[in-house]
């Protein structure tokens, strides 16, 4: 039982981390029907960018910038973790957004697998940046974060959450509710649904279709910088091959919840975290991704509205 | 490609089906070969000659490389010339070229999972043609052409190939099957999906604690290894001309590529009758518009699993030829990348052209495998710090994928109906944007209004005029 309930909890760390890039997939899908095949990889690319600006310069092999190990002082670390996350979410946000105008605004009305073999072609550019900047060995940092038990303070010992997995839901928690709310309640948001709804008649409305479409291509390019910075912190790991993998499970997590859906995005990344901490830890983490591409399959297959539906339904 | 000019008038008499109706007619078409060239010739002589001494000079290339331009390249002069083995490898994808071109050229399925099939032929010929199978109790020795006394099973390559072309069929029609009411983007993941699981089961089958009782069945396993894991499965028997004495093995010089070019002239063969078949015409129907081609009662669930299961057998016949060859087969070869690169290559030469993506593939094939390595030699030894290109061959051909589907979505040598359809995107930008009808000389959207109408049965507008195409519709492929 112990066991089970620890592995919920790492499923539940990753699985806010899939939610972030979840998002990015779920809002370009709903607003242009494009599955951003390189979103994955600007995810990459804003975890390589945190690494280099927070790996120390001699043995971690970054740039020593923001040099973050386990002896610096917390607010310091905080300050540190801060500046990190608000350079490469711009750096992402803008990646992101010059991708869109430069490769997929020119095919808006090309047949619908040209932009997708274009976003193809614009992962493996992405991922090739990657190698060109880190090379071809996974780059590793120091975990910075304590490793006591913050549980074993009420008396529980069976399983633990640690301080790590607690930064993982601070910095995502509130980047999800923000993201919610913008849509929800902003202009700006409105304009991005009434967009997803029907472009044309959001143009004849008054909306800059243009612009609405960039800005939603920031925004998913600042969560998965964001996410690129929590992963490096939570698993201490980035590779330039990084973002195939964590693309296709974010890419499932939004067709899981339903395609265009920001709130099944969410759930979906969750349950997506799950399969994968339970397949990890109770199958082989050899399977996992066949069993994550085998999901991906059936809900595409079976439910392709996903769990919570998606707003068109003529879309699969 | 000569024969490509008179292709429309050259649809055989009406003749019974099976397999000797099929024969009557492929007897037919070569013999009218002669006829057609003749006939292209007059037609256009500068590019009929051009082709002709182009395929001359490649038929000739193997045996010329091997007796002197690779003791000249090697001795003399560096050049970037291919070998045998990127010669051999330039067949079998021009196999999988022509292959997926049927799926997502002719039928317009994407399929980015097209690796799969390719790694299922290759298994098959790895277990049908090695000793491995003997690990689990199964010898058939006395079927192998190359005398008797090995453990395992040991088929002869002539075999492993239809038996291949089944399975790998098969295999294409359990994807179709459920992904028939799929379109476009969906589509192609779910096929992304399934070329991703099928090297991960072969990879991961190292290992395999099972047991089933069933009645008269009794398997029991215990840390079975079935596919060989990450090392794979070796040694795999070389295709081999009993009478003659001929292997064509790795190290068998130009042989094994002449092998391919045989395999992949039928490949062509087959596929240039499918797409002039009854159900070549049945694929373009409903690329074009599924629904109008259902109406017209084409059988749309049978033609798209006929276009998922006769496109994968090309990769079956590919994967085959190349785990008979290289003598061995390993699950990491089997990835992602492949599909792209053979997409790639069919993108390149012209997506639904038979003769483009063959193109494509050699072109493709000769940049990474011979020309690449050889830029990013001649780099390291006149400047060693600069990087090599040949480790970045995936960010050139993203470049690569990227400014075909921009400037060139039609490919280098396309289809001619392909290119029609796709001008769609090359609309002046005002149209494009706007939906509205431009005039094509200025540019300048056209009054509606004032616009000079023919009266009826006058029309200058023949039957190939399309209506302007209006932007958000249409969008599948």
């Amino acid at each position: 039982m112990d066991q089970l309930i620890q592995t919920v909890i790492i499923g539940l760390a990753e699985g806010l981390i899939f939610a972030l890039v979840a998002l990015g997939y779920t809002m370009v899908y709903g607003i242009i029907e494009l599955i951003n095949f390189a979103h994955g990889d600007v995810f990459m690319i804003g975890s390589l960018i945190a690494f280099f600006l927070l790996a120390p310069n001699q043995a971690g092999g970054g740039l020593g910038i923001f040099p973050l190990t386990a002896q610096t002082p917390v607010p310091l670390m905080i300050g540190e973790i801060v500046a990190t996350l608000a350079i490469t979410i711009a750096l992402t946000a803008v990646l992101n957004m010059a991708i869109e105008r430069l490769a997929y605004r020119p095919l808006r009305h090309a047949p619908k697998v040209a932009p997708l073999i274009t976003a193809i072609g614009m992962s493996f550019v992405l991922q090739n940046v990657g190698l060109v900047f880190a090379g071809a060995n996974q780059r590793t940092t120091e975990n910075i974060f304590p490793k006591d038990n913050l549980l074993a303070g009420f008396g529980i010992t069976g399983f633990e959450i640690t301080v790590s997995q607690v930064f993982v839901a601070v910095v995502t928690v509130p980047l999800l509710v923000g993201l919610t709310w913008f849509v929800a309640k902003t202009r700006q948001g409105k304009a991005m649904r009434a967009t997803a709804q029907d472009p044309d008649a959001a143009g004849l409305m008054g909306v800059d279709i243009n612009r609405t479409i960039s800005i939603t291509f920031l925004i998913g390019g600042a969560l998965a910088g964001a996410a690129g910075v929590v992963q490096i912190l939570y698993n201490n790991v980035t590779l330039y091959s990084l973002g195939f993998r964590f693309g296709l499970n974010s890419f499932t997590a939004a067709v899981l919840g339903g395609i265009g859906n920001l709130r099944g995005a969410v759930l979906g990344a969750l349950l997506l975290g799950q399969v994968n901490a339970l397949s990890d830890r109770y199958i082989a983490p050899a399977w996992t991704n066949a069993i994550v591409f085998g999901v991906l399959i059936g809900i595409m297959v079976f439910r392709p509205t996903g769990l919570l539906g998606q707003q068109l339904a003529d879309r699969a | 490609m000569s024969d490509q000019a008179e292709s429309v008038d050259t649809s055989p008499p009406p003749i019974g089906t099976g397999l000797g109706a099929w024969l009557d007619h492929i007897s037919q078409t070569v013999a009218g070969l002669p006829g057609r060239y003749r006939a292209a010739f007059r037609k256009k002589p500068r590019q009929t000659i051009l082709v002709t001494v182009i395929v001359l000079l490649g038929l000739v290339y193997p045996l010329l490389d091997q007796y002197f331009l690779a003791s000249f390249s090697r001795n003399v002069f560096p050049l970037p010339l291919p070998d045998d083995t990127v010669m051999t490898f330039m067949m079998i994808f021009g196999i999988m070229a022509v292959g997926l071109n049927i799926v997502a050229g002719f039928a317009g399925l994407l399929d980015l999972g097209y690796v799969a099939f390719y790694a299922i032929g290759a298994y098959v010929a790895a277990f049908l043609a090695s000793p491995w199978l003997s690990a689990f109790g199964i010898n058939l020795e006395f079927l192998s052409l190359q005398g008797a006394g090995q453990p395992g099973v040991h088929l002869p390559f002539w075999i492993i190939v239809p038996i291949a072309v089944v399975v790998v069929a098969t295999f294409g029609a359990l994807l179709g099957a459920p992904t028939l009411r799929l379109r476009g983007d969906y589509l192609a993941i779910v096929t992304l999906g399934f070329g991703e699981i099928v090297p991960l089961v072969f990879k991961n089958l190292s290992n395999v604690t099972w047991s089933l009782v069933l009645g008269p069945i009794n398997i029991h396993l215990v840390g079975a290894n079935l596919t060989g894991g990450v090392q794979g499965i070796n040694p795999v028997d070389a295709p081999f001309l009993p009478i003659l004495n001929i292997p064509f093995d790795a190290g068998a010089g130009f042989l094994p590529v002449y092998l391919g070019i045989v395999l992949l002239l039928i490949a062509i063969l087959f596929a240039r009758n499918l797409q002039y078949s009854r159900i070549g015409r049945a694929w373009i129907a409903i690329r074009e518009d599924e629904v109008a081609a259902e109406m017209m009662g084409v059988n749309t669930v049978r033609t798209k699993l006929l276009a998922f299961a006769l496109g994968a057998s090309f990769a079956g016949v590919g994967g085959a030829l190349q785990a008979s060859y290289l003598g061995a087969t390993t699950s990491d070869f089997f990835d992602f990348n492949i599909s792209i690169l053979v997409l790639i290559m069919i993108i390149l030469g012209g997506i639904g052209n038979i003769w483009g993506v063959v193109v494509g593939a050699i072109t493709l094939q000769y940049v990474d495998k011979t020309f690449l390595p050889y830029l990013g030699q001649r780099i390291q030894e006149n400047a060693p710090g600069l990087p090599n290109p040949a480790e970045f061959n995936f960010l050139i051909f993203g470049i690569i994928l990227l400014f075909m589907m921009r400037f060139r979505p039609q490919g280098f040598i396309p289809s001619r109906q392909r290119e029609a359809e796709l001008s769609v995107i090359g609309l002046s930008a005002a149209e494009a944007e706007m939906g509205i009808p431009t005039d094509e000389e200025t540019g300048a959207p056209l009054d509606l209004d004032n616009i000079e109408v023919a009266p009826p049965g006058q029309s200058e507008v023949g039957p190939d005029a399309r209506a302007p195409e209006v932007p958000g519709e249409g969008r599948d492929l």
